[in-house]
């Protein structure tokens, strides 16, 4: 058995070759998205590295201001402590022997110590004088007596200035500058380092945003996946079942609009085999009626002949239009049965045309094409011959032409043309894709012979074709002349 | 069973005998048969009872296969048309309950040619069939070249002697080892067919065409099913066959 897939419903719209006024209309829908919108996984990537960068950086901010904080206060606290014990020690020192300041200061063994009695400035580093001194710093520590701190900057290096008041004599006071530069050191290095951190957080947030992304995005796949399976006819894909609690809803309604979907089309496609199962009874009632007064025409008078000629022609025609949404059903339900047998190509299409409506039709079969075999199911094959024949008849007009050939003249063969060919007026190139839809007959039927056609002929031989692996297209006659030419090809192969 | 045109053609006088060869084997009918047909639907019934009886037959109605077994008990009909969907007792069944008393033709009228339906029909002992909705042209086609068959052949020889079988086809009768075999009318045409030339393989289409009267376009189906019917009878074994050979990718061939 062999189930095909019914077709995708989905239509080539052909565009319009005119350039209307529709090209010139303001497209809003480009404007709208400027910069494209973003993809759900770039999305959360970037809702990832943007958090963490932020988080890290918070971070980063917070240990680094309090590193500081406390280093600085830490050593500002020693700072002041070792100057004051100085200062206190100077005080005694000068109180007791007053001359010689550089001794004294030599004997305080002080770092970078600088005194100011009696008006003088004394000190033992050239690059810490008086003139480094912030004048803020002066004016606080000698004038108003306040021991005070301060953070200068001398030749690049970070130091503390700290002035205690000497209350051995007014206007005196100690200063001290006890370098902090290790200190900036440190904080530069935890700067580094928390930097680096930061970088490493932001990165680990992408990596984490990417693989959170691909599992998020995961189920959209599988669902979107099961889609298209659902678009290409496979109606009874569904998606596994999940535990995840957020993806169970979304499964589990997916999964509830498939088997809703696939109940209609069962429906739908169950309701045309009904209704033309049902037609048929009817019909046989009819057919064998009609064939009972046809018997007795020449009894009737002559109106009545002709009422009974149109009579049969439609019973006729109904009976083809069952018959074809019968097939039509068969291959929406996916339930046909290819009865297989290898066909000599060129004997099959003498014999198919010879049953059919015009059997005295031309039929060349080249030489190679003769001893060509091809697989399939004769009798659906027949009806794809004399499907064509009936189109080529209705629409074409005049003698019709069959070739049978093998394209190219490739060797060694594997695929026969079977041509049809009419001297109709052709088929317009955007309708020859439409004509192979159910009930299209094409804008140029109208202008054809009346109602004749059922509309579903050659959608029957778009369908038998594709069952038979072959494909079915019309071109215009490849001899110059007006016409259309339907072609068929089939995979063959040379007698063994 | 193939439409050959879709639209109606007044022109094309061949539509109605379209799949298959034209039979005219008229002066072969007998007038004065009689075809019992069996169809649950009153007016189908009534329109095909019209058509056959202007082929000159005579048409007994059945509703339902109860009353099918009745009238063909009290008047073996010399065709039956059997439709498979019947209420009551299947057609299938039918086909059956008639075979085990009568080796008379059957045709069985399916709903669509490509299911199961008609290799049951067959295994169950019809000897062709119609797909619905069938032109009344076309069933007495068929019945004519059932009548045809039902009668025996032209015998070359007045006995055909195959090993433990033996054909003698001016009696219609076959013989396997001292016992007389009960065939059909269609499995003995068909094994006559076969003796005619023994040896010789015979294809699918040369037996559609000389046993059933169908052309290119019959089913294959038909042979292998009765080719299958007929083992049964005639082989000791049918699982392996002795006499009613398959060569594979050509036919059937008859060997002693």
């Amino acid at each position: 058995m062999v189930s095909i897939e019914p077709d995708m419903i989905e239509q080539d719209v052909i565009e319009g070759g005119e350039p209307s006024g529709r090209s010139s209309k303001p497209k809003r829908q480009s404007r709208r998205w400027h910069f494209g919108p973003l993809g759900l996984r770039s999305r959360i990537l970037l809702t990832f590295g943007l958090g963490s960068l932020a988080l890290s950086l918070f971070l980063a901010i917070a240990t680094l201001s309090f590193t500081r904080s406390n280093l600085v206060e830490e050593r500002t606290g020693s700072a002041i402590d070792q100057t004051y014990t100085n200062a206190s020690r100077l005080a005694v020192d000068l109180r007791s022997n007053p001359p010689n300041i550089q001794t004294v200061l030599e004997r305080l063994g002080a770092d970078r110590p600088l005194v100011y009695f009696r008006g003088t400035w004394t000190g033992n580093d050239a690059r810490f004088s008086s003139s480094v001194i912030p004048l803020s710093l002066l004016t606080s520590v000698i004038q108003n007596r306040q021991p005070t701190t301060m953070r200068i900057e001398v030749d690049n290096e970070l130091v503390f200035a700290v002035g205690v008041p000497l209350d051995s004599s007014p206007y005196a006071a100690y200063f001290e500058f006890p370098s902090i530069n290790d200190v900036r050191s440190t904080l530069n290095s935890v700067n580094l380092a928390l930097i680096l951190a930061a970088g490493i957080t932001t990165l680990l947030g992408i990596i984490l945003g990417a693989i959170a992304a691909s599992r998020a995005v995961r189920p959209l796949t599988a669902a979107s996946q099961a889609a298209q399976a659902i678009a290409g006819g496979r109606l009874d894909t569904r998606l596994a079942e999940t535990e995840d609690p957020d993806l169970a809803v979304l499964t589990s309604s997916f999964n509830d609009m498939a088997s809703a979907l696939q109940l209609r089309v069962e429906r739908d496609t169950r309701f045309t085999s009904d209704v033309s199962h049902e037609l048929r009874s009817p019909l046989m009632t009819l057919a064998a009626s009609v064939e009972v007064m046809q018997a007795r025409r020449d009894e009737m008078p002559e109106r009545a002949q002709v009422a009974l000629d149109l009579l049969v022609a439609d019973v006729s025609r109904f009976q083809g239009l069952v018959e074809d949404l019968l097939e039509i059903s068969r291959f929406d339900a996916g339930g046909i049965r290819l009865n297989v047998d290898e066909l000599l190509v060129g004997e099959f299409v003498r014999q198919a045309v010879a049953i059919s409506s015009a059997p005295e039709t031309v039929i060349l079969v080249s030489e190679t094409a003769e001893e060509m075999l091809i697989t399939g199911d004769r009798r659906r094959l027949a009806r794809v011959v004399a499907n064509l024949i009936d189109n080529g008849r209705a629409y074409g007009g005049g003698e019709l032409e069959i070739s049978v050939f093998v394209p190219d003249d490739e060797d060694p063969p594997s695929q026969i043309w079977i041509t049809v060919e009419d001297h109709g007026p052709g088929v317009p190139v955007e309708e020859r894709d439409l004509i192979f839809e159910r009930f299209a007959r094409g804008s140029i039927a109208g202008r054809r012979s009346g109602s004749e056609g059922a509309g579903l002929g050659l959608a029957l031989v778009d369908e038998h074709i594709k069952l038979h692996r072959g494909r079915v297209w019309v071109e215009d006659r490849h001899d110059g002349l007006d016409g259309a030419c339907f072609i068929i090809e089939l995979p063959a192969e040379r007698v063994s | 069973m193939v439409t050959c045109s879709n639209f109606y053609d007044p022109k094309a006088k061949n539509r109605h005998a379209c799949p298959r060869r034209a039979l005219d084997i008229r002066q072969d009918v007998v007038v004065g048969t009689r075809i019992l047909a069996v169809e649950d639907d009153e007016r189908i019934r009534a329109a095909v009872k019209l058509a056959l009886e202007d082929e000159g037959w005579t048409v007994d109605e059945a509703a339902s296969g109860e009353e099918a077994v009745i009238l063909f008990l009290r008047q073996p009909a010399d065709v039956v048309l059997i439709d498979i969907m019947l209420p009551g007792i299947d057609g299938f069944e039918l086909c059956r309950t008639i075979r085990r008393a009568s080796d008379v033709p059957i045709v069985m009228v399916t709903a669509r040619s490509d299911t199961h339906d008609v290799v049951a029909g067959l295994e169950a002992g019809a000897d062709d069939y119609l797909t619905k909705p069938f032109a009344p042209k076309e069933l007495s086609a068929r019945i004519r070249a059932l009548l045809r068959r039902a009668r025996p052949a032209h015998p070359a020889h007045p006995k055909l002697v195959f090993g433990d079988l033996e054909i003698i086809p001016d009696e219609g009768k076959v013989v396997r080892s001292g016992t007389e075999l009960h065939l059909t009318k269609t499995e003995f045409r068909l094994l006559c067919e076969l003796a005619q030339n023994p040896g010789r393989v015979f294809s699918r289409e040369h037996l559609l065409d000389s046993v059933w009267g169908y052309g290119y376009f019959g089913d294959g189906r038909l042979v292998d099913v009765h080719i299958r019917r007929l083992r049964t009878k005639v082989e000791s074994d049918s699982a392996n066959p002795r006499h009613v050979v398959t060569v594979r990718g050509l036919g059937y061939r008859l060997q002693a």
